[in-house]
């Protein structure tokens, strides 16, 4: 029982760090600096600045605690996909599935790194709030913040992992991808007060990660204390485990179509 | 330069763009650059903006147009000739008897004329969704401001696309050059929200003066003099654009002539 426990947490880990080093596509230095440093930088200004010049500036805080939690979904959207999807276009997909391994180990490991790579954007984007923009940090306790990063990196990365799993059996990844990246600034309240939005957006913000991470994050600089916000991290946390368990359900299911069917090459 | 000269040259833009246009049609990527981001800009932008009156909505039309356009240039018109160089035909292009520019102009007008697709959807979303009225004041003005605008467009990226093919280490930076022109033509805020010093750099870049061109007339808030210098920016900028990638395409050619080293990222 103990060996196998061992085994398959070897199995996570090893296979957590083989796909971020292997499958990344962003680890190199000008890509990784280009798209996790300076593009969420710039994202964090346009809206900020939109924001500013919409309802002026002492509404730039919610802009920028909004869009810098969603960079989350760089590393958990992008990063998480290219894990999961990348050993398709490497041809060695079948080689993963001809194995007895863990599954599950398999596959959540894949976004393990990632939420770690997606924590440190988040905590780098809110240091672009405070160095650049006066975002105000000295009511927050620093525990709750931590945690609602630590939360939401995983939701998303939840999320990263149905997605992965759709690019095994989908030729348009990018498209799909970066459908989902650019509805989150929508949906998930980055930008828009959830409140405001019609009910049936409403709905879909409600069971997408991000919506609740994003509110928890404000409140939290706001000065809320970690029980104050413990329904949303609640909710999020619960929201990214249903993402992680409908993606794993959907891989076993490719796995099974494909070799059913012969068609894991074709994949 | 003779008459058949011009019309053999035009075939070959005409050509190249045509076969962009087919390509690109069916391209996934292509259609989220010019209708989805957009139109996600313009949901954001019209409610964000919406608190300064429905009078804005042609405002935010064509400024999240505008970003599908850069957006377009940058990725498609970008690597346009990266693209040949990945399909294994750079080679085949290079050795035939046309110039390159030529291709490349082609392929990029196919690019920016496609991604006036951004405008119009845009368009079409405020109008139905947000019922917002969409009156443009000053019309002619801003069909010559459209024209320019793709004209210097186009020039502007036969200048991207040489430096993507050589230099590697530049086209990974495509992803953060989104935004920041976004900021810098100040297509959905104004320039002056930002530090002083950026702004010899908009004055730089040709869709700052699109931009500020297409805003002016549209919304009826430029001078006749404010829209003549935007178009003398543009046609001044094409030029120098034309003049720079003109020795940056020589520069490409000698390497894969001379130094045989473009087959090589």
């Amino acid at each position: 029982m103990m060996r196998r426990v061992w085994l398959n947490l070897r199995l996570f880990l090893q296979g957590a760090l083989l796909s971020y080093i292997g499958l990344f596509a962003w680890l190199r230095p000008a890509t990784y600096l280009a798209s996790k440093i300076v593009m969420p930088l710039a994202q964090i200004l346009f809206f900020t600045f939109m924001g500013i010049s919409a309802t002026g500036q002492s509404n730039a805080h919610f802009y920028i605690i909004g869009n810098a939690v969603q960079i989350a979904a760089v590393s958990g959207i992008y990063g998480v996909t290219m894990s999961v999807g990348g050993d398709r276009w490497a041809g060695t997909l079948p080689y993963l599935l001809g194995t007895p391994a863990n599954r599950l180990a398999m596959f959540s490991g894949r976004a393990f790194f990632h939420v770690i790579d997606g924590i440190t954007g988040v905590l780098i984007a809110l240091g672009w709030g405070v160095v650049l923009l006066g975002l105000d940090l000295t009511r927050t306790d620093p525990l709750a913040l931590a945690l609602t990063i630590l939360i939401t990196t995983f939701s998303t990365s939840g999320l990263g992992l149905l997605l992965g799993c759709i690019s095994l059996v989908s030729l348009e990844t990018m498209f799909v991808n970066n459908t989902a990246y650019f509805l989150l600034l929508i949906f998930s309240g980055a930008n828009i007060q959830v409140s405001t939005m019609p009910g049936w957006m409403q709905a879909i913000s409600q069971v997408l990660p991000l919506t609740r991470g994003i509110a928890a994050a404000r409140r939290v600089i706001a000065g809320d204390s970690l029980a104050q916000v413990a329904p949303l991290l609640v909710g999020e946390v619960l929201l990214g485990g249903l993402y992680v368990l409908v993606g794993y359900s959907l891989f076993r299911w490719f796995e099974y179509q494909g070799k059913r069917r012969g068609t894991l090459w074709g994949f | 330069m003779n008459l058949q000269a011009v019309r053999m040259s035009a075939r070959v833009v005409v050509a190249a763009a045509e076969v962009t246009l087919r390509q690109n049609i069916v391209d996934a990527f292509v259609l989220f650059t010019i209708l989805l981001q957009p139109l996600v800009i313009a949901v954001l932008a019209m409610w964000m903006l919406g608190g300064r009156g429905s009078e804005n909505a042609i405002f935010v039309v064509i400024g999240s147009g505008m970003t599908g356009l850069w957006s377009s240039l940058l990725f498609m018109g970008g690597n346009s000739i990266n693209w040949e160089r990945w399909t294994g035909t750079l080679e085949l292009l290079v050795g035939q008897p046309s110039h390159m520019s030529l291709i490349v102009f082609g392929k990029n007008l196919a690019v920016v004329l496609q991604s006036l697709g951004s405008m119009l959807a845009s368009y079409a979303l405020a109008a139905a969704f947000f019922q917002a009225p969409l009156h443009i004041a000053q019309p002619l003005l801003f069909g010559v401001s459209l024209v320019l605008m793709v004209i210097s467009f186009v020039c502007f990226g036969l200048v991207i696309a040489p430096i993507f093919l050589m230099n590697p280490q530049v086209r990974h930076w495509q992803n953060a050059m989104e935004f920041p022109i976004y900021m810098l033509s100040g297509f959905l805020f104004p320039i002056a929200l930002l530090p002083g010093w950026t702004t010899p750099l908009s004055y730089l870049l040709t869709p700052y003066w699109a931009a500020r061109a297409l805003h002016g007339t549209s919304g009826g808030t430029a001078s006749s003099s404010e829209t003549l210098l935007c178009w003398g920016m543009m046609i001044l900028l094409a030029v120098v654009y034309a003049f720079v990638s003109r020795w940056l395409m020589d520069v490409m050619l000698r390497k894969a002539r001379a130094d045989a080293t473009l087959r090589m990222e």
